[in-house]
Order: C-alpha cells, then structure tokens, then sequence
C-alpha cells in the first residue's frame, strides 16, 4: 500500500462535522478524534493517498435549503483540505494521481442537493465538485432511490425522466462521475443503458453475498462492465453481512465474488466511514484499511490486481470522464484560491 | 447690415460649438481608449433570465435590441469592464433565492463563453487590466443583495469561488442581519438599527477574502456602521448624490466625506428618478451629481455605475450603454481635468479593488468564519433546524 496509496470512494467526515460540530472546524480535531472514524493520523496510518469526501445534506432538505447546505457542505470540505497540511484538494485524476498528500476530491450524495438546476450543478463542477450520486434515500423530481423512506416524488414507470437524462448528459458534458450507489435499480438500468461514460457505484457491494437493496445485483454487475465503471465497495455490515456481525472475511468475499462476476479492474473501495454505524471486526476505522488487503493477499490476488483495485481503477474510470468533458472552464488562475 | 452680421455671428458661434462639441467627444473618445471604463452595475444577466429564462443559445447578443445593452453598443460606449449584477428578487428570500442567484452566477459565466471574443471574465483589478489591453470586455460579478446568501458565510465564501467580487448588503428588503434603504423612508420598519453582530461577521469575513463590500440599497445606519467596522475601502455601485436629490437610495453628503476618508467609491446611478428626483433627466443633471461629488469629496472617490437594464428611466443623452462618451464629453466641457477624468472612467475602482485585494492578502492566514447565524434569528420554514434534528437523532440511538 506504500507502493499504491488507496484512494476511498465515499467518506461522510463532512456530516459528522455538519452533525456535531455545526461545521465549526476550529473547534474538531483533526488529527486525533476519537469520535469518528476519520481523522488525519488513522488516514496516515490506513495507507489512504486519497478521499473522495461527500457533501451530503439531509433528505429533509429537499424543495428547502439544500442547496444553501450543499454550498456549505462544499466549504468545510474545502477549508478542511486546504487548512491541514497533510492535505490537498483536488480536482483532476493527475491531480489525485501526484499528490504526495492526502488528497481530497469533493463529491455529492443526492440529485437533491442541485434542486433540479443544471445552473446549479455546472456552479458545483465550477466548485470542485467531481462525483454525484443522483439519489440518496430519497427521490428526486427526476430520478428514483433504492429507499421508499422518503414519500417525495414517488412515480412509477419514470425511474429516469427526460430531465434525469438531461442532467446525466451534463454531468457527462463537464466531466462529473454519475454515482448510482442510493439510486433504485430501474433507474441504475436506466443510467448504465443512456451513459455512454464509465459510471461508479461509490459505496456500494455486492447483492449476491449480502442481499440488502443498497448492493448491485450480478445483471446489474454486467451492465457496469460494458459501461467500463466501478464498483467500490462499501464496508458497512449491514450491507456486507446482511447483519450486525462481520469481519474482514466476509468483505473480502465481496471482492472475490466482484472478481470473478466482473474481474478486479472494475473494482474500487468506497468504505462509506463516518456514513454509518455498525463496522465489520477488524475494519472498525480509516486505519484499518491494510488488513483488507492482506486477507486479499492471503487469497492470491495479484500485485496487478490490488494495485488496480487501490488506486488505478479509479484513476482509469476519472481520466475517462475528464477526456469526454467538452466544456472548457476559465483557468483556475483566474480565481483565488481562499479559504 | 446688423441682420447679417448677426447671422454671422450665430453661424460662427453654432459652427465654434459644434466643432468644440466634436473636440470634447474626439477627447473623450482619446481618454476612454487609454483607460478602462469600469460600470458598477448592470442587470442585462436578469433580461436574460426574464425575458429568455436563462436561454442563451435562443439570444443573440449582437442583435438584441429590447435591452439598454448589447455589443454593439458596448463597443460604441467603450465599456471596457463591466460588474454584472447577479440579482434574484427579494420574494426568493427564505425560499430558492440561493439556487436562483447560482443560476444567475451562471448565465453570466455562459455569456463570457459565448462570445469570448468580446467578454473576458475577470475576478481581480489584474484580470480587467489584461482584458483591457486585449481589447475586451472585463466582464465581473457582483450578487445584488444579502439575501442571496441565505444568512451563510459558507455560501458567501463559495460565491466567491465561483468569482463572485462583490456582495450588494442588501436589496430592498431586510436581511435577517441588515437592514435596507426603505427603513429610512419610513415604509419599512427597523430590523436591526443596522448592521446585527452577525452582520458585522458578514462584513469581517468579506474583508477577509476579499469580496468588495456594496452598500447601494443599504439603509444610512449600514452605510456609518460598515464605514465604521471595515478595514478595505467600499463601493456604491450604482448610487447617487443625495444633495441634489433626495431620494434614499442616494448618497448623504456626510457620507460621501466618510467615503473620502475610507478611499471608497461612489458610482453614480443614471436612474432618472435618482438623478433628479423626476421621470425625466437629462446628461447635465447626471454631471451635476459628478460635479457635487467631486466638491464635497474630491473626484477620487468617484466613479460610474449606470444601472442600465436594471431600470425603466434612463436619461436624454444617455438612453444605452453606448452613450458614455456623451456624458464623459459633458464632464470635460465643465473643465474635468483629463487626470479626473480618468480616475472617475476606472483609475478610483482600480484603487478600491486593488487594496481590498491588500486587506484579503494581509489577512491571509487567519481562520475563516465558522459561526453560523443563531437559529433563532432566522428561523423559517424553508430552514433545516439541526438542533432538533440531532435531539431527535440523539432519542433514537
């Protein structure tokens, strides 16, 4: 891992901060907090040369203040990353590639969080903002979530609208990651049947072992295959055991089983730290990451393979994005970088 | 005899004044091709969204002509830098005003991408110089009133990634931390006697990173506090001198002497109505509020902001964007100096842009503002209460 620093799919460091400290960064810790299961000395220690950092506001928001939170969420991200030394933001695959720091890409949990505007969602790009998923527990006006929690927009045989296209071609146009992980199957069928761009899954597993409908069934798998994505795969127990009680065993079943249905260059790791409660033995924080890869070693996966499943995956599937992006942004000289 | 000698006469003087009416364009035309025009305000972004909803590609702007601004008449007024006002109305406030105003940051980014032959977005006094030397227009945003920033710093500090350079503290309605010029004619009330404490983080943290701070529509109270509290100079983008007419959303001659003492600048409104308190003016009443300026506080502190687009009235002389020349030949026929000149034209902005830019950069270091406004002071049903989301969190788990 020294050799191939990872690089996570989705961590919600940024909703603790939100949920317990109000965003008010001055008063968290970064380095030692042991109230969450991120901070910079266990990223260190857990080999991570990368993190994609989700802004996630509420499903409540939605039709509220979720775009006002989003920005928010945006700014403790980037003050987060641009105040600690260890860390850097960035906002291209070259950047994540030679960063000698932990590198920090920003991402969205929930086509909520743009309030169906495309002005809204091309200011995010401009904001750094590299990877959406398009739903999080709840609907969108445009597009359908996994999670019948949420009564919002609840339609039936309208899993991707024209709009939902719509935004899927301009994420597309700017070179923003489509990130089915929360979204329903039909509208996961939907997207990997219009997008003619690699898609990710960020914190998603696999259905076959663990059958919760946050996982991505093998049909699925396929189509995610000849899409050219990834599927990173989330830690939680509930979605890697089907119950409270795992271990690194049993997520490395995912892998395997990944391997075997889609091979290891279609595999990622998207940990989903500080998403949720309840972590696998032995994966309990950001620093346990190496034990992961041992059991893999253990299970003869190649050098080639888990160099590919840490870090060059997902720097493939960025750099595919970015070459399709035919929208030409000012030169980031022009603006100042501030905190 | 004397009838033809008269005749003479007029013809001579008619022939002198038209010939000295040309000289004083032909000089004007001379001052504004070696230094930018800079205009506070223009609100061509809003016809876009109200007449076209946002929809550039079914608009062209070397065509158009149901607005005070297209590019021809932008290259015929030697606009060389232009703030265009990023403004939702003031019934977006508690609502999607947030989402609106990124709309709107937008299509104003669109337009430079669509004619990058005329339009070079500029986000610092450097960048209008380079777009200046180009031969373009520098083209900058300003967001039209506090209320588009939702009582949140974070957002501020985003606009201000997206390249927003300057925040108008309010429209015309209250913020739940400043109050706005209607408080002071009396057909509003009072909200904060000013400026709230966190209005005054507001104007800190703009300080802070460098966002030019506007106090067109404010009320007079915001005007004296934010001169009180800010350590860069500030703007009025398109304001008037309140001496000459009286109308609140001008200037009070106190004030402009506290500009004076800050090196601000006041960029005067062409608005009819605030020009001479009519429907009707005309380009002398518009020097008249140069000219008064420039006595009470020197013509360093001066500069224009049109307001084109943004209202109905505009005056004789002075109907579109490619009249400038017009009143800058005004200004020289009252004996500007070509020096004023240039300072009014875009040297002062420069100043004020620039050492705002100094504060930003000697402030650098210090830690952002991460104390959100207290619930109870903004509280509204658009608005995510978290402290009862985390009490009801906290007795499930």
């Amino acid at each position: 891992m020294t050799k191939y620093p990872l690089i996570d799919g989705h961590n919600d460091l940024a909703l603790r901060l939100r949920m317990h400290h109000n965003n008010k960064l001055s008063t968290f810790n970064m380095h030692h907090n042991p109230r969450v299961a991120t901070d910079i000395s266990r990223l260190t220690a857990g080999h991570v040369g990368g993190q994609v950092f989700a802004a996630y506001v509420l499903c409540t928001a939605q039709d509220k203040d979720a775009v006002r939170l989003t920005l928010e969420q945006i700014d403790v991200i980037r003050r987060m990353c641009t105040e600690n030394p260890e860390m850097e933001l960035v906002t291209t695959a070259e950047g994540m590639r030679t960063s000698t720091k932990i590198a920090c890409l920003i991402s969205i949990e929930g086509g909520h969080s743009i309030d169906s505007s495309l002005a809204a969602l091309r200011m995010f790009y401009q904001l750094g903002v590299r990877s959406m998923a398009l739903t999080h527990n709840c609907n969108t006006p445009w597009a359908e979530s996994s999670s019948s929690y949420y009564t919002y927009y609840q339609q039936k045989n309208n899993s991707l609208t024209d709009f939902g296209k719509a935004v899927v071609n301009e994420m597309n146009r700017l070179g923003m990651l489509v990130d089915l992980s929360h979204s329903s199957w039909e509208t996961t069928r939907a997207v990997l049947k219009h997008s003619t761009v690699p898609v990710i899954f960020s914190h998603s597993s696999a259905y076959a072992i663990c059958n919760n409908i946050r996982n991505v069934p093998d049909e699925q798998l396929l189509l995610l295959k000849e899409n050219g994505g990834l599927i990173m795969v989330n830690f939680y127990s509930s979605f890697v055991a089907c119950s409270n009680n795992a271990n690194v065993s049993v997520v490395a079943d995912h892998f395997d089983h990944l391997k075997q249905v889609i091979g290891a260059e279609s595999i990622g790791i998207g940990a989903d730290f500080d998403g949720a409660q309840g972590f696998p033995k032995g994966l309990e924080d950001v620093s346990k990451y190496p034990a992961l890869i041992e059991e893999l070693i253990s299970r003869n996966w190649t050098e080639e393979e888990l160099a590919g499943v840490l870090r060059l995956n997902f720097l493939r599937v960025f750099r595919k994005v970015e070459k399709v992006r035919k929208f030409i942004l000012v030169s980031s000289s022009q603006f100042n970088e501030v905190s | 005899v004397m009838d033809w000698v008269k005749t003479v006469c007029l013809v001579l003087w008619a022939f002198t004044f038209n010939s000295v009416a040309d000289d004083l364009k032909e000089q004007a035309l001379k001052l504004m091709a070696d230094t930018p025009l800079i205009d506070g305000h223009n609100d061509l972004p809003w016809q876009m969204r109200s007449l076209f909803n946002n929809q550039l590609n079914t608009v062209d702007l070397y065509k158009l002509n149901s607005t005070h601004t297209n590019i021809p008449k932008i290259k015929e007024g030697h606009l060389s830098a232009q703030f265009w006002a990023a403004y939702v109305p003031c019934d977006t406030q508690y609502k999607d005003a947030v989402r609106q105003t990124l709309e709107q940051i937008d299509v104003i980014h669109r337009m430079c991408h669509k004619y990058p032959e005329v339009f070079k977005f500029a986000a610092s006094s450097q960048d209008i110089l380079d777009a200046f030397e180009q031969n373009k227009t520098a083209s900058l945003i300003g967001v039209e009133g506090g209320h588009s920033i939702d009582s949140s710093l974070g957002t501020l500090r985003t606009m201000y990634q997206l390249g927003v350079r300057y925040l108008t503290i309010t429209h015309s309605c209250n913020t739940p931390w400043a109050d706005n010029w209607l408080v002071d004619t009396g057909s509003e009330p009072e909200a904060h006697g000013g400026l709230s404490d966190f209005g005054k983080q507001v104007i800190r943290e703009m300080n802070r990173i460098g966002m030019l701070i506007d106090l067109s529509h404010v009320s007079e109270k915001v005007m004296n506090q934010v001169l009180d509290i800010s350590e860069a100079p500030v703007i009025f983008s398109h304001s008037s001198a309140y001496s000459i007419c009286n109308h609140k959303r001008n200037v009070p001659d106190d004030v402009l002497m506290r500009v004076k003492e800050k090196k601000g600048i006041v960029m005067v409104n062409f608005y009819n109505d605030y020009v001479t308190c009519q429907t009707t003016a005309n380009i002398s009443d518009v020097a008249d509020h140069f000219d008064h300026i420039k006595k009470v506080a020197g013509s360093s502190i001066i500069g224009f902001g049109g307001d084109y687009d943004g209202v109905s009235r505009v005056p004789d002389g002075l109907e579109d964007v490619s009249k400038y020349p017009n009143l800058v030949a005004e200004l020289l026929r009252r004996k500007w100096s070509d020096e004023e000149i240039r300072d009014a034209l875009g040297r002062n902005l420069l100043r004020v842009f620039r050492e705002v830019e100094e504060v930003r950069d000697l402030l650098n270091g210090t830690k952002p503002d991460d104390i959100p406004i207290p619930l109870k002071e903004v509280q509204n049903p658009c608005r995510t209460d978290f402290v009862l989301i985390m009490t009801l969190l906290n007795k499930l788990l």
